[in-house]
């Protein structure tokens, strides 16, 4: 159990970070990090504090081939190309529904064709490459969807943003609801082909200050899909 | 106040060759900007900072494992964490030089707790340096290393030692008592008394 006591709670964090505590503490501590703002708080005090020491470990010459091995391991994670190879998957699956949905409608005569989408992206964690939502626009609606079951920390929400290309500052879309859809009737001036979007952890209800005010745990840039 | 930790600023370009200052501060900047080239997912930047860090940082891992080989797989598992969890760094949360040595130092304690300790103990001059009485007057530089050093003279020796060994050499309560030697329960009081003690000093 994370300690609520200030002193208990600091001893916790300060051994942790000596690497002092055991394998189930040290689960526990990194189960709660990014949810407990004073035990992260705790930690980054004795992370800060404590660096000095580390001039005593006398620096060293590193094996040659080091940097080139962890260059081919960031290639091997290969993030830019693989979301790209994801998005025209996706694009040919939308397409296919696409036919799908338009031949039920010649069928039954009612419905038209439903529109192609006009931009695309997909959201990841950053620095990885697993697609972890998809956004789409068609006819002036944007809709979210995730791509396996994405939920937030307890008391938590996640919200989206959007930078519209060349803007620092993100302009909130909406929270996410709990079934990891989200859906648009009108979509803002700011998205287009280039617009970033990100998803951000929030307070229930969303940011309280129209900014982000918790992690990005998501982002992607929206892209013509045809 | 709402701080927004990782936004990619889609333009800004970072100079990767003004990094040669020696000056303390201009190194900061200069990791700074390293890092938020890396978020933007630069690999030039993820060199030049290894180019400027990895002798440091392996240096460190080396200390905690004692095995090159071990050392050299966790700098490498340590900048590929780096390249991943980059956008992860605010700067509200502190110097970039601390939070690589952080990803660094949980992964060599990861290395060496694997490795068991009886690899870890087979020097028999094991953290000597750390034990001697003027061990922490190696500490040096800027105005934080002064402050901990000044707070570190606060504790009783047996307090200050627990500190430095579980640090810099990533021992365990129980290696640190095999090493001293002394009862495996002063140790762990002596460590939780040393922290609380530094916190409170350091707070000043």
């Amino acid at each position: 159990m994370i300690p609520g006591d200030r002193d208990e709670l600091h001893a916790l964090a300060g051994e942790y970070v000596l690497g002092l505590v055991d394998a189930e503490q040290r689960q526990e501590i990194e189960a709660a990090r990014g949810t407990n703002a004073a035990l992260d708080q705790a930690i980054a005090f004795w992370e800060e504090r404590l660096h000095p020491l580390s001039a005593l470990a006398p620096p060293a010459e590193p094996p040659p081939g080091t940097w080139e091995r962890i260059a081919l391991r960031l290639r091997g994670a290969g993030a830019t190309s693989r979301a790209a190879g994801k998005v025209v998957r996706w694009r040919w699956a939308t397409a296919a529904a696409g036919a799908l949905a338009a031949g039920l409608a010649l069928y039954i005569a009612v419905a038209p064709r439903p529109p192609m989408p006009r931009l695309v992206a997909v959201l990841h964690a950053p620095q990885q490459d697993q697609p972890a939502w998809v956004a789409t626009t068609a006819a002036a609606r944007l809709h979210l969807q995730a791509v396996a079951g994405q939920t937030p920390p307890a008391d938590r929400a996640f919200e989206l943003w959007v930078i519209p290309p060349g803007a620092t500052a993100p302009q909130p879309l909406g929270v996410v609801p709990t079934d990891g859809r989200l859906e648009l009737a009108a979509v803002p001036a700011g998205i287009g082909a280039g617009a970033t979007l990100a998803i951000s952890l929030e307070p229930p209800g969303g940011s309280p200050t129209g900014q982000p005010t918790g992690p990005v745990v998501f982002v992607g840039t929206l892209v013509q899909a045809d | 106040m709402a701080t927004l930790p990782l936004w990619p600023r889609p333009g800004s370009r970072v100079d990767f060759d003004r990094n040669h200052m020696t000056d303390d501060s201009a190194r900061r900047v200069a990791l700074a900007d390293l890092i938020a080239a890396v978020q933007r997912g630069s690999e030039p930047a993820l060199k030049r900072l290894y180019e400027l860090e990895s002798r440091r940082l392996y240096g460190i891992a080396l200390r905690i494992t004692r095995r090159p080989e071990i050392a050299a797989e966790v700098l490498q598992d340590a900048f590929v964490q780096i390249w991943r969890s980059a956008a992860s760094f605010s700067r509200q949360r502190g110097e970039v030089a601390a939070w690589l040595t952080g990803i660094t130092r949980y992964r060599a304690l990861d290395a060496a707790r694997k490795l068991g300790r009886e690899v870890l103990s087979d020097d028999p001059a094991l953290g000597d340096r750390l034990l001697e009485p003027d061990a922490i007057a190696r500490i040096e530089g800027r105005a934080e290393a002064g402050a901990l050093r000044r707070c570190l003279e606060l504790l009783d020796q047996n307090q200050r030692r627990c500190i430095l060994l579980a640090f810099v050499e990533g021992l365990t309560h129980s290696e640190i008592a095999a090493r001293l030697p002394a009862p495996l329960g002063s140790v762990k009081s002596w460590v939780r008394r040393g922290l609380l003690t530094l916190r409170s000093c350091l707070e000043q």
